[in-house]
């Protein structure tokens, strides 16, 4: 599950790690969505250019990209078996009953290219900033305060909580558990039960662990005031360079939409 | 059955966000009509937590192992909470793993909050509707229903959005067969689902009952 790696912040000195959370968020934010707004084959290169433009500004090291992009997920594998195989009637090539078409072709790369630029601006945006200054961002922004303290709070148990589930699965195959032979394409009853006590185990710690929380929280003063505490202040000045930047990834947002709008 | 980043056209990742938009609303209006709503807050993301991390148990099948979703037993337990947590834990997950995606995350949160919601109100309904059935066997049935229906809606709005968005050329032959496999293919999971949230519920309503008040 990776909740080991959630820390994904590099410390860089770069233009994007500079760059005002605030008007960071707002602007990949848009231009992730312009991304997905394209469907014309011709603006991908275009679309992939300022991807890895706006990674090369970050001045991330390209493993942290290849590292995350090892996991694209089944569905886009699918996509780029299945797609060429099957969509279209334009053969490319053919071996036997396989053969390679034109518009399935054309509509892999077009998803695997929004795909790649969307998630690697996805990733400039946790790479360059720390999750807490981005949830500090997003609460600025107008996120209701209980999906912040939620989110916050969540952020703050979830290694805790896994390394206990870890703690516990351990002491389950110490005890025997995935000793015995399973017959193939059965559920075990008896496996399934014990599995389901342990997720409920889980579930009653973490509710238990949370009334201690609360407690804590409620001698801090958590819950007094119904008065909204003010969203922490953003550092940094807006400089030029804050402005200059937004306003280029805007404009290349808007001139991406355009160009689909011209070519549809 | 996360819908990845480039699949879905901005127009439907835009309804996303506005259907997600809705149902926090939604969901924040009835938490905050609450007693206390902020001494619910730890409770909701602690567990929150614990399902995000829960959902990388495995069920072994061999020769392979079903990774169950969970969003059925996340209504059935957190109730209007359900919403803002799976919309924090498909957060978490586009973010650290890039599972999922930022901007598919209000299809995704629609796709896997709305039914879980649903499994919350079919789980509270049981002494109303159920009334027929002795304990346990009601609290079992009606938590198998939550659990089994909770995946099986995720499942339906997943085709039905991965199906309206593939590519027009493919040919509505094989559209349909490729519908009803897949349809067909996530009956036994939501069977899975269904059986794994009733025998979790059971348990913890013999070991702490307050866990189920939603």
């Amino acid at each position: 599950m990776g909740v080991a790696s959630a820390n994904t912040y590099i410390h860089r000195e770069s233009v994007i790690h500079d760059w005002s959370p605030r008007l960071k968020l707002v602007s990949l934010g848009l231009l992730m969505f312009a991304f997905a707004t394209v469907q014309q084959l011709a603006l991908v290169p275009w679309m992939l250019g300022l991807a890895a433009l706006l990674y090369g500004l970050s001045q991330l090291p390209i493993s942290f990209l290849r590292q995350r992009l090892s996991y694209p997920g089944l569905f886009i594998l699918a996509v780029v078996v299945l797609l060429p195989l099957t969509v279209g009637d334009t053969v490319v090539a053919q071996w036997g009953w396989l053969a390679l078409r034109e518009e399935g072709l054309r509509a892999t790369g077009l998803i695997v290219g929004r795909f790649l630029s969307i998630l690697t601006l996805g990733f400039i945006l946790l790479g360059t900033t720390p999750f807490l200054t981005l949830l500090g961002a997003m609460r600025s922004l107008g996120l209701p305060t209980l999906l912040a303290d939620m989110t916050l709070l969540s952020y703050r148990y979830l290694f805790e909580i896994a390394a206990m589930l870890a703690t516990m699965q351990q002491a389950m195959r110490l005890r025997g558990f995935g000793h015995s032979r399973q017959r193939w394409l059965r559920v075990n009853r008896h496996t399934m039960q014990q599995l389901a006590m342990l997720t409920g185990n889980l579930l009653i710690r973490s509710y238990e662990q949370s009334e201690r929380v609360y407690k804590a929280m409620r001698l801090r003063g958590y819950g007094q005031s119904r008065q909204v505490a003010p969203a922490p202040a953003i550092a940094s000045p807006l400089s030029l360079q804050n402005w200059a930047l937004t306003g280029a990834v805007l404009v290349a947002a808007v001139g991406l939409v355009l160009a689909e709008m011209r070519l549809a | 059955m996360h819908i990845p980043d480039g699949i879905l056209p901005a127009q439907v990742c835009a309804a996303g966000y506005a259907i997600t938009g809705v149902a926090t609303w939604y969901s924040l209006r009835q938490i905050n009509r609450r007693p206390d709503p902020a001494a619910e807050v730890p409770k909701a993301s602690l567990l929150t937590a614990a399902f995000f991390v829960a959902s990388s148990i495995y069920i072994p099948v061999p020769p392979a192992s079903v990774h169950l979703i969970l969003n059925g037993l996340l209504g059935v337990v957190l109730g209007y909470f359900a919403f803002p947590a799976i919309l924090i834990g498909l957060f978490f997950q586009a973010l650290v793993i890039g599972h999922g995606g930022l901007t598919t995350l209000g299809v995704n949160a629609t796709m896997m909050g709305i039914p879980a919601l649903l499994a919350y109100h079919i789980f509270q309904s049981r002494d109303v509707v159920g009334k027929v059935l002795p304990e346990p066997t009601r609290t079992g049935v009606f938590a198998f229903l939550g659990g089994a229906l909770g995946l099986g809606i995720a499942a339906l709005i997943f085709l039905a959005l991965i199906i309206f968005n593939i590519p027009a050329e493919l040919n509505a032959t094989a559209e349909q067969a490729a519908v009803l496999t897949l349809s067909v293919g996530h009956i036994p999971l939501a069977l899975v689902e269904g059986t794994f949230t009733a025998m979790l519920v059971l348990f913890l309503r013999r070991v702490k009952p307050e866990l189920l008040e939603g």
